[in-house]
C-alpha cells in the first residue's frame, strides 16, 4: 500500500466508525471496496491487517456499536470489507480468532438486527460471504453459521438484486463444497454428498416438489446457474437425481415456471458434461416443445437449434415450432404453402398457434415479433437447419408487411382478423423489415425478388410509414439491392435492380424532402451507402443523374438540423468522389465542383454545430487520400486553406481530424512511415517523394508545424496525442536531414521553445513567429516527444482516480457534508 | 433499478395492466465503469427487451435521467419506441455528445457509445407535445404535463384502461426566471411516482439566494477579481445568465461577462425554438425583446482568460473535470481575489468535488500541485420541488398511493410519514432492486344498449347523473368488449330460445272438503285480501293471481289434508312468496 494511503487510513476508519459522521455518497464506499480488493489481490491480507490495525478496529467497532447506531451503508461496507479480507485462509483464521466473522455473518449478527430490513445490508452480507467463500475453512464456517439457511430464504427477497445474489451464492457454495470430490458417479450416490452440498441439493429437491410456483422458480434458477457454471462430472449425478423431478413438472397444467424451465433445459444441454450422454434430456425437451404455448416454446426452439449435438428429429421439431406462426399466416392469407416437407412437420400444434395469433391483437403482435426475431438470429448461424425454407420465409415476411400496410385483403375469416390485428402495427413492421433484410443473403427467385422490391417500395412510399419504419425499410432495401446483383464480374446489375431503381429514386427524392429530420437523414445515409457500392455502375449512374437526388442532397447542406447537414456533407463528398454531382444546364461540371468545395469550406468555417464540421473534415481527408481531382489539382492550396480553419475549431474532434488530414498529406509528400522491423520488405515507391529540405519549407509555409505544435498542448488529450504521433513521424523522417544544419552552426530555437513553453502553460493566445525549417528541426530534436507520448497515453483523470485522491475526498467531505445537500447535476 | 433511495441514475420499471414501461434511463456520473449504467439484465430474464418493454419514457435531458439511453438502445439492443418532449429530443443529444466527448477525450474510453449511436438512438424517439394523449398501442396511452425544472422537462401520465401512473421526473412547483411551475390536473392516478430530492427542505426564499449570488459576484468584480461559474451547456446556466444580465443592466456595470463559445448560440437557438415552454413573462416580452439575447454576455475565447482586470465567465463542464472550465480554473486558482461559484452537484473525483469539500492543495498531472487561493462558493440553483411543493402536487393529483424516488432514504422516510398522515394514502419508498406491488380495483366499462335504456326511461325513472341506479339486463362479453342489453335482445343476438322458469311450492292445509270447494275458498279469500290484483277462478278449478297459478289437490295418503300447489314465474317472485306465506297461515274459518 502506498505510504500516503497508509497514513490516511486510520482517519478514514475513524470517520467510518463514527455514527455521527455520514459519508457523502455511495460511490465513495464502492470505490474504497474496489481499492481494497486490488490491494488484497496483490498481497497478503493478513499482513495488511497487521500493519493497519485500524481496519480490524473498524470491524470490531461496527459490531460493538448498538445495531441501531450503525448506518446501513457503513454496515454493508464493513460486511463486504470483512469478506474481502477473509478470502485468504490465514486472514480468515485471524479474523475468526476474535469471533469477528461469526459476529458479522452468523445468526446473532446483522440477521437479527433491525438494519437487516434495509436491502443494502442484506446485499452487503451476501457480497461479504461471496468474497470469503474461497477455501475449506470458509466452507465449515458457512455450514456452522446458519448462513446457508438464511440464503434459502433470501432467494425470495423483495429486492431482485438480493434474491439473484443469494441464488448465485448458493451455486458458488455448492461448487466449492464439491471441489476435489471424486469424479465417479458411483461415489456420489446416496448420501455421499458433502454436508453443505447435501443440504443445498435437498433444498432444491424439496422446492421442485413444491406446489408453490416461486419455490419451483428458485430451484430451477439455482440449477440453471449450476449447470451453466460447473462442468464437472458431479453435475451429471445431480441431473440424474433431479432430472426426473424436472420432467415431472411437465405433467402439471399449466406448467409452472415455464420460462425458468426452458432456461434450465438449455443450460443442461449446453453443458459439455452432457455432450455424449442422453440422460433423458432430449425426451424432456421434445415433450416440452410440444406442450408449451407457442410464445413460451419459441425461446426453447431457438436454443435447441443453436445446440451442436442435438438429435435431428428434435431439431426438426424445434424448427417446426419456429416456423409455425409464419406458416399459419401464409395459410390464413391463402398463400401457396411452400414446399410440402416443411409444412408436414409444422401441422402438429398449429391450432394452438392459430389460437394465439387470433386471440388478441397484443398476443398476435407479440408472437410474430418474437418469431421474426428468432429466425433473424438463426439465419446467419452455421447451426441453422440445412433445409432453410428461404422461399417460404421471404413470402411470409412479404405478406406480413402487406398485412401491416393493409394492402392485402385475405378472403378467409382468419385472414381478415389477422389483417385487423396487424394493420398499421409499427412493431411488427419493424421486426419484419429487419428479418427481410437478413433474408437478402439467400437465393431467391426473380419473381419473388420482384415481390420483395414491390413491398419495400410500398413501405417507402406509404405516407403512413413512421420514421423508424422508413429507416429499417431503407436498410432492408440496401441489403436486397446489394445482395441481389449478379456476380461482380458482370458490369450490369441484376435484372430486377435497374427497374427497381427507376421506381426507387422518385421515392428517395420525396423522402429527402420529408418534414421529419430522421427520415431525411436515413435517406441520405442510404444514398451514401448505395453510392459507395454502386457509384461505378452505369445503370445506377444513369438513374441517379437523371433524378433530382444530387440537387436535393446539395440543398440539404443548408438543412436546419445539424445531423442532416452532416449526413448531406458525407453524401455529397461521396457523390463528388464518384463524379456524380448534378451538373445543371447553366453551370458546367467544374463550376459545380468548385462550388461544392466552397460550400464545404463555408460549413467548416461557420457552422455552429460540430457534426457537420466534423463531416467536412472527414470528407476532405478522404478526398486527399483518394487524390480527388479538385484536391490533386492544387494540394498545397487545399491544405493551406483547410488547416487554419480546422486548427482553430472549437470541437476537438475536428482538430483531431485536421491532424489526420495533415498525416495523409505528409505520407504523400514524405512517404509512408518507415517500418521499424528490419526484415519487412518495403515496396518501391511509385513516385519518389520530393527532396526533404523543399518539403520542409513547404510545410513551414503551410503552417503545418504551427498547427502541430499548438495541438501538442491542446487541452483535449486525443488532439495532443495525435499531434505527438505526427511530430514523432516527422522527427523520424527528418532525422537524415540533420545535415541541413551546417556543423558548428547552432540555430536559435530559444524563441520557439519559449513560445512552446508558454503554450504548455496554457497561454495559447501567444503567436508563434514564422518558423524556418532549421528551427523546426532543432525544436523537434530538443523536445522529449517520446516522454510526452507515454504521459499522454495515460488517461487524464488518473490522478483524480487514485486511491489517495479518494481517501482525501472522503475525509474532506465529512467536514462540509451538511452544507452541500444532495442535488442533481 | 435506479433512483431508489438515492440520487444517482433514474431508471424505474412499471408494469401496469400487463404493459411494461421504463421510466427514464439515467447514468451515474460518479462511476467510470459498468456501474454508471443500470443493470438492464434485471428487466427480464426471459426474451428480448424489445418484446418485453412496451416503451421507454424520458422525463428530461439531464444525464442522470437520459445518459444511459444510447447504451440501452444501441449497445444492449432495445429497439422499441422512446418517448420524450420536443425540447428534450432536441437538447438530449447535445448533452450526450458533450459527455461522450469528455469520456473519450479525458478518460480515453474506447468502449463507449459513439456519435453515430447517439444519432441512431435519437431517431427512435417519438416526440410528444404537452397535454397530447399519445396512443402507444391500443391499450396503452401516455400524456405529458409541464414540470418546470429545466426546458422541456415533463411529468408523464401512463394509462391502461382505468389504471394509471403519474411519473413526475424532476419538477419545480415555483416558477423561476425563465420557466414556469409544474402542473398536473386532478387525474387521480392509481400511483404517483414523485421525486423527493428536497424531501425535508423548505427552501429559503429564492430571492434571498439570488441576492446572495449577485452580491458575491459583484463584490469580486468590484475588487478586480475574476469569477468562474462552471455550468453544463443548458439548464441553470440560462437562469443565471438572465439573473446577471438584469443585474448588470440595473447597476450599469461594464465588467465583461463571457459564456463558453458555441453554447450561447446553441442555447439561444433552443430557447427561441421552444419559447412556449418558458414562463409567461418571457413569452410576453419575447416580441419586444428576446430575454435570451443578452446584451452584456459575450462569447468567450480562450485568449480572454489571460486578459487583465475583472470578468465573469460561464464555462463548461459543470464539475470542473475537463475542458475549458478546468483550464480557466487552473489559471485563476492561485489568486485570492478571484472566485469560483459552483451552482450544482459534483461527483467524487472531480476537481469541483474536491474544492467544494475544502481541499486547497490539488495534485494535478505530472505531480504538479495546484494551490487554490481563490474563493470557492457553492450555491445550489437546481430547480426541485421542496417538501411543500411535493405535498402540493400530491394534493393536486389526488393519487390512490404515492411512491417516492430520487432522494435520500432518511429524508424520504420523513416525507413518507407526512404524506400518509395528511392524505391518508399509502406511500412507498423502495430501494434499488426492490419491487412494490400495488393491488388495484380496475373498473371495466360496459356499454348499454339504447333499447334497454329507453325501457328504463319509459318506466318513468329519469336518470340522475350522480345517483347509482340498479339496472337489469344481460351482460354480453364478446371480442373483449362488454355490453348490457335486454334479455330479449340477448336472445336474438345469440340465437337462443327462451325458457320459462316456474317455481312451485306446496302448501299443506288441514281440510276435509273437496278440492273444488277448497279452490273456491282460496279464491274468495284472495279476492278479499288482494284488492288491487287481478284474481280469477278458472273453469278447470284453478285460481290465478296475475301469473301465479294455484291448484288444490287431495293428499295421496291423508284424505284430511289438502295440498295447494302454488306456482309462479321468476318475474313474480315477490308476489309468489307473499301468496305462499299468506296461504301457509291457513284460510279464514267460514260458517259451514
Amino acid at each position: 500500500m502506498d505510504p500516503e494511503c497508509a497514513r490516511l487510513l486510520p482517519a478514514l476508519c475513524a470517520v467510518l466508525a463514527d455514527p455521527s459522521q455520514a459519508v457523502a455518497d455511495d460511490t465513495c464506499l464502492e470505490k474504497l471496496l474496489d481499492w481494497f480488493k486490488t490491494v488484497t489481490e496483490a498481497g497478503s491480507s493478513l499482513l495488511l491487517l497487521q500493519e493497519n490495525p485500524c481496519l480490524v478496529d473498524l470491524l470490531t467497532h461496527v459490531l460493538d456499536l448498538k445495531p441501531q447506531n450503525v448506518s446501513p451503508r457503513v454496515l454493508s461496507f464493513s460486511l463486504c470489507l470483512a469478506g474481502t479480507f477473509a478470502a485468504q485462509e490465514d486472514c480468515f483464521e485471524y479474523l475468526q480468532q476474535g469471533q469477528l466473522l461469526l459476529g458479522l455473518f452468523g445468526e446473532a449478527g446483522p440477521l437479527s438486527w433491525a438494519a437487516w430490513s434495509v436491502p443494502i445490508v442484506r446485499s452487503g452480507w451476501i457480497r461479504g460471504l461471496r468474497s470469503l467463500a474461497q477455501h475449506p475453512s470458509a466452507l465449515h464456517f458457512l455450514g456452522d453459521s446458519g448462513a446457508v439457511d438464511a440464503l434459502f430464504s433470501l432467494q425470495g427477497d423483495s429486492s431482485l438484486f438480493v434474491a439473484s445474489a443469494a441464488s448465485q451464492l448458493l451455486v458458488h457454495i455448492l461448487a466449492l463444497s464439491m471441489q476435489g470430490k471424486a469424479a465417479g458417479s458411483s461415489s456420489l450416490q446416496g448420501s455421499a454428498w458433502p454436508a453443505c452440498a447435501q443440504k443445498i441439493v435437498d433444498h432444491v429437491e424439496a422446492c421442485l416438489c413444491s406446489t408453490a410456483a416461486p419455490q419451483v422458480t428458485q430451484a430451477l434458477n439455482v440449477l440453471t446457474t449450476t449447470f451453466g457454471r460447473c462442468h464437472n462430472p458431479w453435475t451429471e449425478v445431480l441431473w440424474g437425481q433431479l432430472g426426473p423431478l424436472v420432467a415431472h413438472l411437465l405433467e402439471n397444467e399449466p406448467i409452472p415456471a415455464a420460462h425458468s424451465l426452458v432456461d434450465l433445459l438449455l443450460s443442461v444441454a449446453r453443458s459439455p458434461v452432457f455432450a455424449s450422454a442422453d440422460c433423458g434430456l432430449w425426451e424432456t425437451t421434445a415433450r416440452m416443445l410440444s406442450c408449451l404455448s407457442p410464445s413460451q416454446a419459441g425461446p426453447l426452439a431457438l436454443g435447441t437449434l443453436k445446440l451442436q449435438n442435438c438429435p435431428q428429429a428434435l431439431r426438426s421439431q424445434a424448427f417446426g415450432v419456429l416456423l409455425q406462426p409464419l406458416v399459419c399466416i401464409l395459410r390464413a392469407t391463402a398463400q401457396a404453402p411452400g414446399p410440402p416437407g416443411v409444412l408436414d412437420e409444422t401441422t402438429e400444434g398449429s391450432s394452438m398457434t392459430v389460437d394465439t395469433l387470433l386471440s388478441s391483437k397484443s398476443a398476435c403482435v407479440g408472437l410474430l415479433c418474437q418469431t421474426l426475431a428468432h429466425l433473424e438470429e438463426l439465419q446467419p448461424l452455421p447451426q441453422r437447419p440445412l433445409h432453410w425454407p428461404q422461399t417460404l420465409l421471404v413470402e411470409a415476411a412479404v405478406i406480413i408487411l402487406k398485412l401491416c400496410e393493409g394492402s392485402v385483403a385475405p378472403s378467409s375469416s382468419e385472414g381478415g382478423r389477422l389483417c385487423g390485428a396487424l394493420a398499421g402495427c409499427v412493431r411488427v413492421q419493424r421486426a419484419a423489415l429487419d428479418f427481410l433484410g437478413t433474408l437478402s443473403q439467400g437465393a431467391t427467385s426473380q419473381e419473388l425478388m420482384l415481390q420483395v422490391f414491390a413491398v419495400l417500395l410500398e413501405t417507402l412510399e406509404s405516407p403512413a410509414s413512421s420514421p423508424t419504419v422508413l429507416k429499417k425499410a431503407f436498410q432492408a432495401t440496401l441489403r436486397w439491392l446489394l445482395d441481389s446483383s449478379l456476380p461482380p464480374s458482370s458490369l450490369d446489375l441484376g435484372l430486377p435492380a435497374p427497374l427497381f431503381l427507376k421506381e426507387l429514386f422518385p421515392v428517395l427524392q420525396k423522402r429527402l424532402c420529408s418534414p421529419c429530420w430522421e427520415v431525411r437523414d436515413s435517406a441520405l445515409e442510404f444514398l451514401t451507402h448505395l453510392t459507395a457500392c454502386w457509384g461505378g455502375e452505369a445503370d445506377f449512374r444513369e438513374v441517379l443523374l437523371a433524378s433530382e437526388v444530387p440537387k436535393l442532397t446539395w440543398q440539404l447542406l443548408r438543412d436546419p438540423e445539424s445531423y442532416v447537414r452532416a449526413s448531406a456533407v458525407t453524401a455529397m463528398g461521396r457523390l463528388s468522389s464518384q463524379g456524380l454531382q448534378a451538373a445543371s444546364e447553366s453551370s458546367g461540371h467544374l463550376e459545380v465542383q468548385q462550388g461544392l468545395v466552397g460550400e464545404l469550406l463555408h460549413i467548416l468555417s461557420v457552422d455552429s454545430e460540430g457534426f457537420p464540421r466534423r463531416a467536412v473534415a472527414r470528407v476532405f481527408t478522404e478526398w486527399l487520400r483518394d487524390s480527388h481531382a479538385d484536391v490533386a489539382r492544387d494540394t498545397e492550396w487545399f491544405v493551406a486553406t483547410v488547416l487554419p480553419m480546422v486548427s482553430r475549431d472549437l470541437d476537438w474532434e475536428v482538430r483531431a481530424q485536421g491532424l489526420e488530414l495533415v498525416q495523409v498529406f505528409l505520407a504523400q509528400t514524405l512517404g509512408q512511415s518507415s517500418p521499424h522491423c528490419p526484415y519487412v520488405v518495403t515496396l518501391p515507391k511509385a513516385s519518389p517523394p520530393s527532396p526533404l529540405p523543399e518539403v520542409l519549407r513547404t510545410l513551414c509555409q503551410l503552417q503545418v508545424f504551427d498547427f502541430a505544435f499548438r495541438a501538442l498542448f491542446d487541452c483535449d488529450r486525443p488532439v495532443a496525442q495525435k499531434a505527438c504521433d505526427l511530430l514523432l513521424f516527422l522527427k523520424d523522417k527528418t532525422a537524415p536531414c540533420s545535415g541541413l544544419q551546417e556543423p558548428g552552426e547552432s540555430s536559435d530555437v530559444t524563441s520557439v521553445e519559449a513560445t512552446l513553453q508558454r503554450w504548455q502553460a496554457g497561454e495559447q493566445g501567444q503567436p508563434l513567429s514564422t518558423l524556418e525549417p532549421k528551427e523546426v528541426l532543432a525544436a523537434l530534436r530538443s523536445m522529449d516527444l517520446e516522454g510526452l507520448q507515454s504521459r499522454l497515453a495515460e488517461s487524464s483523470d488518473h490522478v483524480e482516480k487514485s486511491p489517495q485522491s479518494l481517501l482525501q475526498d472522503v475525509l474532506a467531505t465529512v467536514a462540509v457534508l451538511e452544507e452541500n445537500v444532495a442535488d442533481c447535476y | 433499478m435506479g433512483a431508489g433511495q438515492d440520487v444517482g441514475r433514474s431508471c424505474i420499471l412499471v408494469s401496469i395492466a400487463g404493459k411494461n414501461v421504463m421510466l427514464d434511463c439515467g447514468m451515474h456520473m460518479g462511476f467510470n465503469d459498468d456501474r454508471r449504467f443500470p443493470d438492464f439484465s434485471y428487466i427480464t430474464q426471459n426474451g428480448r427487451l424489445t418484446d418485453f418493454l412496451d416503451c421507454v419514457i424520458i422525463s428530461h435531458f439531464h444525464l442522470d435521467h437520459c445518459g444511459a439511453l444510447p447504451y440501452f438502445s444501441e449497445m444492449v439492443g432495445y429497439d422499441g419506441p422512446i418517448y420524450m418532449t420536443h425540447p428534450t429530443q432536441a437538447i438530449c443529444p447535445i448533452l450526450l455528445e458533450d459527455y461522450r466527448k469528455i469520456a473519450v477525450d479525458k478518460k480515453g474510453e474506447a468502449n463507449f457509445f459513439t456519435s453515430q449511436m447517439i444519432k441512431d438512438c435519437m431517431k427512435k424517439v417519438v416526440a410528444v407535445h404537452l397535454h397530447q394523449t399519445v396512443q402507444v398501442d391500443d391499450e396503452l396511452e401516455i400524456k405529458a404535463y409541464y414540470a418546470g425544472h429545466v426546458l422541456g422537462a415533463a411529468m408523464f401520465q401512463i394509462k391502461v384502461g382505468s389504471e394509471s401512473v403519474v411519473y413526475t421526473g424532476d419538477y419545480n412547483m415555483t416558477p423561476d426566471r425563465h420557466l414556469g411551475a409544474a402542473w398536473v390536473d386532478k387525474c387521480r392516478p392509481s400511483l404517483l411516482i414523485s421525486e423527493s430530492t428536497y424531501a425535508t427542505t423548505i427552501r429559503d426564499s429564492k430571492r434571498c439566494r439570488e441576492r446572495d449570488f449577485l452580491k458575491k459576484v459583484h463584490e469580486t468584480v468590484e475588487r478586480g477579481g475574476k469569477v468562474l461559474i462552471p455550468v453544463f451547456a443548458l439548464g441553470r446556466a440560462q437562469e443565471l445568465c438572465i439573473l446577471l444580465e438584469t443585474f448588470w443592466e440595473r447597476m450599469n456595470l461594464k465588467v465583461p461577462i463571457y459564456f463558453s463559445t458555441g453554447l450561447t448560440e446553441k442555447a439561444n437557438h433552443y430557447y427561441k425554438l421552444f419559447i412556449t415552454w418558458t414562463n409567461q413573462k418571457i413569452r410576453k416580452t419575447f416580441v419586444q425583446r428576446n430575454m435570451f439575447e443578452f446584451k452584456h454576455i459575450k462569447a468567450f475565447d480562450r485568449a480572454f482568460a489571460d486578459n487583465p482586470g475583472p470578468m465573469v465567465v460561464f464555462a463548461t463542464p459543470g464539475m470542473l473535470h475537463a475542458g475549458q472550465s478546468l483550464q480557466i480554473f487552473r489559471k485563476w486558482a492561485g489568486n485570492e481575489k478571484n472566485m469560483v461559484i459552483m451552482p450544482g452537484y459534483c461527483v467524487q473525483g472531480t476537481v469541483g468535488h474536491k474544492i467544494l469539500s475544502g481541499q486547497r492543495k490539488l495534485e494535478m498531472e505530472g505531480r504538479q500541485v495546484l494551490e487554490v487561493k481563490m474563493q470557492v462558493e457553492y450555491m445550489s440553483f437546481s430547480a426541485h420541488a421542496d417538501a411543500k411543493g411535493i405535498m402540493q402536487l400530491v394534493g393536486q393529483a389526488e393519487p390512490d398511493s404515492v411512491l417516492l424516488v430520487h432522494g435520500e432514504a432518511k429524508k424520504m422516510e420523513f416525507l413518507r410519514q407526512k404524506i400518509e398522515q395528511e392524505f391518508r394514502v399509502s406511500c412507498y419508498m423502495p430501494a434499488n432492486g426492490e419491487t412494490v406491488t400495488l393491488p388495484t380495483s380496475p373498473s371495466i366499462p360496459v356499454g348499454i344498449s339504447l333499447g334497454l335504456l329507453k325501457r328504463e326511461m319509459a318506466q318513468g325513472l329519469l336518470p340522475e347523473a350522480k345517483k347509482l341506479r340498479l339496472l337489469h339486463g344481460t351482460l354480453i362479453m364478446k371480442d373483449s368488449s362488454f355490453r348490457l342489453v335486454s334479455s330479449e335482445q340477448a336472445l336474438k343476438e345469440l340465437g337462443l330460445a327462451e325458457h320459462q322458469l316456474r317455481f312451485t311450492c306446496r302448501v299443506h292445509l288441514q281440510d276435509t272438503r273437496k278440492e273444488q270447494e277448497m279452490a273456491l275458498r282460496v279464491y274468495s279469500h284472495l279476492k278479499s285480501t288482494l284488492q288491487g290484483h287481478c284474481v280469477q277462478h278458472l273453469p278447470d278449478g284453478s285460481v290465478t293471481v296475475e301469473s301465479i297459478l294455484i291448484q288444490a289437490a287431495a293428499h295421496s295418503e291423508d284424505p284430511g289434508t289438502k295440498v295447494l300447489l302454488v306456482s309462479w314465474t321468476y318475474q313474480d317472485e315477490e308476489l309468489g312468496s307473499f301468496l305462499t306465506a299468506l296461504l301457509k297461515k291457513g284460510l279464514p274459518q267460514t260458517p259451514s
